[in-house]
């Protein structure tokens, strides 16, 4: 089928197969040239996320939303508490819930936008779906990172428990939402191809989150509690979390072609 | 997705005989199963006929998600409609085996084990990964749901097929450090070696186990031939010529 096409863009992949071979082995070609195209991917993939961000600081949707879910969620965490003693445990449990739920509802947007804009045609045909992938990447890992930092100070805030090692909370937050957003980015482009986007999300995302759910709740818990070498008993969560998201991105960059071709 | 023309390969009578040796083979599984000699440990008593039932089940689920996740990089390297289908029987028949595999490992667990107590869910990391591997096979059909375009569809899902399966070495490797395990192999329980299962028992397990996976391999194919002929019988109703180049 994709044999029959006569036109071949560069980005749409849509192209014949001989040239969508080329078009990967040209990262291996001599250095000068490869520095070139090189540079030239990350400024198509910088601009993706540009893009995005100037959309988003224009309107402040996504930010706006996020913000307010993870408010209103502290709030109720807070008040469903009804001012309990919190154990350390149960506070990471509670902060890694709404962390997740907030990007389950939240970060769906980057390719349903584009969806529902009518502007993914144009994105295929100027780009090449590698670029569009990492920029919108990018695009949400900022926003993730953003949203997790402002959940964890919103806990530290309302629910002051023990914390030995703040520098760990905290490097715990970012490396989970960094492999957070690797999850949601490209199923929210799987999504954004289906008709039901909305509430289609979370249940796509959730059983994939749990190998990151489960090392991040224990950094946070070890973060608490913080005995004498808890850098060296956080190491094999924070490897495992690193290796995860390595995986999912990698797995993201093999898998969008797929998504984004039509 | 290419439309191909959906060719499968021909048993002929061996499919039939096959039919029929899998149904008698079962049979005699499960009467012997409920029957046969039992080694009635302290705990265990007659309960331990459940590993003939819970064990097999394990072991279609985990083919069966393989076999998925084979058809699906398959169809995404050759956009195949075949694999496609492929595909979707084999989760099908994984998640049935998996849900039976949740079930009875839960009600062995309660009346054996935690006998006396309220406790059904153990959190057992087999049982959590099974619930996983279930969430994520509902996932799969929900996602396949809300795609009209069948091309579109079998893509989609494949993708997501192939980003689920991507957990389960990390699930393997993660839970077992937080949670206490019922299961062979964990916590100083034995593993499936030459002391732990009588020898009238261990014969009747294997067999259940082939049993059990040829069951299972029936089912797939089984379905996978129905929803050929189906998809045959509809281009047979709708003479339109295939789209040559999809435009959407």
């Amino acid at each position: 089928m994709w044999e029959s096409r006569t036109l071949c863009f560069w980005g749409t992949s849509a192209c014949t197969r001989r040239f969508r071979m080329l078009s990967f082995a040209d990262y291996s070609v001599p250095a000068f040239a490869g520095r070139l195209m090189t540079l030239d991917w990350i400024a198509g993939a910088w601009a993706v996320f540009a893009k995005d961000a100037r959309l988003e600081l224009r309107t402040r949707v996504a930010l706006g939303a996020l913000v307010m879910f993870v408010a209103a969620s502290l709030l109720l965490v807070w008040l469903s508490l009804g001012g309990a003693e919190t154990s350390p445990s149960t506070a990471a449990a509670l902060l890694w819930i709404v962390v997740v739920f907030a990007s389950a509802v939240g970060l769906g947007r980057v390719f349903v936008a584009e969806e529902e804009r009518g502007t993914t045609l144009l994105l295929q045909l100027a780009l090449r779906p590698a670029q569009v992938l990492a920029g919108k990447l990018v695009f949400n890992a900022a926003l993730t990172v953003a949203l997790s930092l402002f959940a964890g100070a919103g806990f530290r805030l309302l629910l002051p428990v023990r914390l030995g090692e703040p520098a760990l909370f905290w490097l715990a937050l970012v490396l989970g939402a960094l492999a957070i957003s690797a999850a949601t980015t490209i199923l929210s482009a799987v999504i954004a191809r289906a008709q039901a986007a909305g509430p289609l999300l979370p249940v796509l995302v959730f059983p994939v989150l749990v190998p990151i759910l489960l090392p991040a709740v224990a950094l946070t818990e070890l973060a608490s509690f913080a005995p004498a070498d808890v850098w060296a008993e956080a190491q094999s969560s924070l490897v495992l979390l690193v290796a995860y998201a390595g995986l999912l991105t990698s797995l993201s960059f093999v898998l969008f072609d797929h998504v984004w071709r039509d | 997705m290419q439309r191909d023309d959906l060719t499968l390969p021909r048993f002929g009578s061996l499919y039939r005989v096959f039919g029929v040796v899998m149904a008698v083979w079962v049979t005699v599984v499960v009467v012997l199963g409920i029957m046969g000699p039992v080694s009635r440990l302290p705990i265990l008593e007659h309960t331990a006929r459940n590993l003939y039932f819970h064990v097999p089940m394990w072991f279609v689920l985990y083919t069966g998600a393989i076999a998925g996740a084979w058809h699906s990089a398959r169809l995404l390297a050759t956009g195949r409609e075949i694999h496609d289908i492929r595909a979707e029987s084999a989760w099908l028949v994984s998640m049935t085996a998996g849900t039976i595999a949740i079930i009875t490992g839960i009600v062995w667990s309660r009346f054996t084990w935690y006998v006396g107590t309220d406790i059904w869910w153990n959190g057992d990391p087999r049982q959590v990964m099974v619930a996983v591997q279930l969430l994520i096979g509902g996932a799969y059909f929900v996602l396949r749901g809300s795609v009209d375009d069948p091309r579109r569809r079998g893509r989609l899902s494949a993708v997501y097929a192939l980003l689920a399966t991507a957990t389960m070495p990390f699930l393997t490797y993660v839970l077992p450090r937080q949670y206490k395990s019922l299961h062979p192999g964990a916590e100083g329980n034995p593993a499936f070696s030459e002391m732990d299962i009588a020898s009238d028992m261990r014969w009747i397990f294997y067999s259940a186990a082939v049993g059990f996976l040829m069951l299972g391999w029936w089912l797939y194919t089984q379905r996978v031939r129905s929803v050929v002929a189906e998809r045959r019988a509809e281009r047979l109703t709708d003479n339109t010529p295939a789209p040559t180049a999809a435009l959407s």
